[in-house]
């Protein structure tokens, strides 16, 4: 491939910009916080393809890029880069998540029962027109129960190994500092698990639900059952000078277990930053059928981790708008002239018959 | 200072670290007017940094046991100390640098039991504020529990 420095346009990017942004009024802090509070999901979803978590800073880049997925990542993992990293939170586990939505497609009766959260699955998808005709949709409250839910659930997986359904849990690997870092080394194959899971956690929404859609309608070679789906949130657990352990605030995480039936009940996971239950369903299914995943197909891990890594394949994409003109140009002289050989060809065989002595 | 959660360390005890889980997520009016109060009667003191950053958390896979990185907070840090060396410290999520400035120096002041009974009527206020609200949301998360009927 090979590139061609032009002039002259100078003006018209300057002027392509200031159309942009024009077209998007003016950003201040009330455009912002109203994003925030009312598009909770989407600033979730940009949290989890940014690999970075601040609410406030991702309805920002919602509002300063039009809401144009990709660039609102770009622009927060580029701000990411601005900023030191103070430390490694303790390790969240499942099993001290506030859970606010845990659900199980496998089994009917689980240790905790089924929570069905804040949820629309059960909802008639039905567009309120009403409030452009000036009257507001109030929602109907919620009837709260007598009694609290538990802050904690217990760890379905766990309850399943005590019966032998599930493989037993080997030893923890590597903890804080310890565990291989996506951001700062390269993602190599075989993958560890740690890239891999680090890798789907910052996936594309979009791009792992195609793959992972691919895989539940037969491409793949398990077909998932969601073991437990949950929402919930997390304490980022830090510490003081000191050592005193404290907690510095919550962060919404989605996680999911899928299932297979093999010689055991095979589980796959996937978790990510803010409640995208999607995007982990999804990529929990890739997980699943990684194991035996023929290299080439969409399961293998080189291909889904490659390939939906956002900011990667946005760029990569979008690359192609650049000039190209060296590059279009020699094709189109290597194509003139085969056509011309081509032609030649043609006209020497014509020659060649007109030439020949009638018997 | 580059802290690990996971290496581990002593600290000053449950009750610090409950009261700074509280300060952490405290009301910032509330926290900022209590460090507005407090910073007069701790005399001389030394910043020792307050910025933004990032925190990594790992979470733990429950399927092969591996933790991996899920991911960076921002976060607001202040770290403080007084002429004879006591230090207050103060983290939360976002990047608000007043707020955990104001709770560095109700740490600094919690350290050196200056202000202990306006400490302890934030902390009070707080922790039940904040109790509330976990109330109230998990007795509406309550309601959407499905109760199985099997026939």
């Amino acid at each position: 491939m090979a590139y061609v420095a032009t002039r002259g346009g100078e003006r018209a990017i300057d002027q392509a910009e200031r159309l942009f942004r024009e077209d998007l009024g003016t950003i201040d802090a009330e455009r912002v916080e109203t994003i925030r509070t009312a598009m909770p999901y989407l600033v979730d979803r940009v949290m989890g393809e940014a690999s970075f978590y601040s609410e406030e800073l991702a309805a920002l880049a919602l509002a300063q890029t039009g809401g144009e997925l990709s660039e609102a990542v770009l622009v927060l993992r580029a701000w990411r880069t601005t900023q030191p990293r103070i430390g490694i939170a303790a390790t969240v586990q499942q099993e001290q998540l506030l859970t606010q939505r845990r659900i199980s497609a496998a089994f009917k009766d689980i240790p905790g029962g089924q929570i069905l959260g804040p949820t629309l699955d059960y909802s008639h998808r039905v567009l309120a027109t009403d409030v452009l005709e000036g009257t507001p949709f109030v929602p109907p409250a919620v009837e709260p129960a007598d009694t609290a839910a538990p802050a904690q659930q217990p760890s379905l997986a766990a309850w399943q190994r005590q019966l032998g359904l599930v493989a037993p849990l080997p030893e923890a690997a590597a903890a804080g500092a310890e565990i291989p870092d996506l951001t700062r080394e390269p993602l190599l194959f075989p993958a560890s698990r740690a890239h891999r899971l680090q890798s789907l956690a910052r996936a594309e929404t979009g791009g792992v639900l195609a793959l992972g859609y691919a895989a539940m309608r037969g491409y793949g070679n398990a077909h998932p059952t969601v073991n437990e789906l949950r929402l919930a949130e997390a304490e980022v657990m830090v510490r003081h000078p000191s050592g005193t352990p404290f907690s510095a605030g919550r962060i919404r995480v989605s996680q999911a277990e899928v299932t297979a039936k093999r010689e055991y009940l095979d589980l796959g996971f996937a978790a990510t930053f803010g409640w995208n239950e999607i995007k982990v369903i999804a990529s929990a299914t890739l997980d699943l059928n990684s194991a035996a995943a023929p290299v080439g197909s969409p399961v293998h891990e080189e291909f889904y981790l490659y390939h939906t890594e956002s900011v990667e394949a946005s760029g990569f994409c979008i690359h192609f708008k650049l000039p190209h003109y060296v590059t279009f140009q020699s094709a189109l002289d290597a194509m003139r002239d085969a056509k011309a050989k081509k032609q030649t060809a043609a006209a020497n065989l014509v020659a060649e018959r007109e030439e020949e002595p009638v018997a | 200072m580059m802290f690990d959660e996971n290496a581990g360390g002593g600290g000053r005890g449950p009750s610090h670290a409950e009261a700074l889980n509280v300060l952490a997520r405290a009301e910032p009016a509330g926290l900022k007017a209590l460090a507005e109060q407090l910073l007069e009667r701790l005399g001389d003191i030394e910043v020792l940094g307050n910025r933004t950053g990032l925190v990594m958390v790992p979470m733990r896979d429950t399927v092969e046991n591996v933790d991996f990185h899920l991911g960076e907070v921002l976060v607001s840090e202040a770290h403080i100390t007084d002429a004879v060396g006591a230090i207050g410290y103060g983290m939360i999520t976002g990047r608000d640098l007043e707020r955990a400035m104001a709770m560095a120096v109700v740490d600094l002041a919690l350290a050196t039991d200056i202000g202990a009974a306006e400490i302890e009527t934030l902390l009070t206020t707080e922790r039940r504020r904040l109790a509330a609200i976990d109330e109230d949301r998990m007795r509406r998360v309550e309601a959407t529990r499905v109760e199985m009927e099997t026939f």
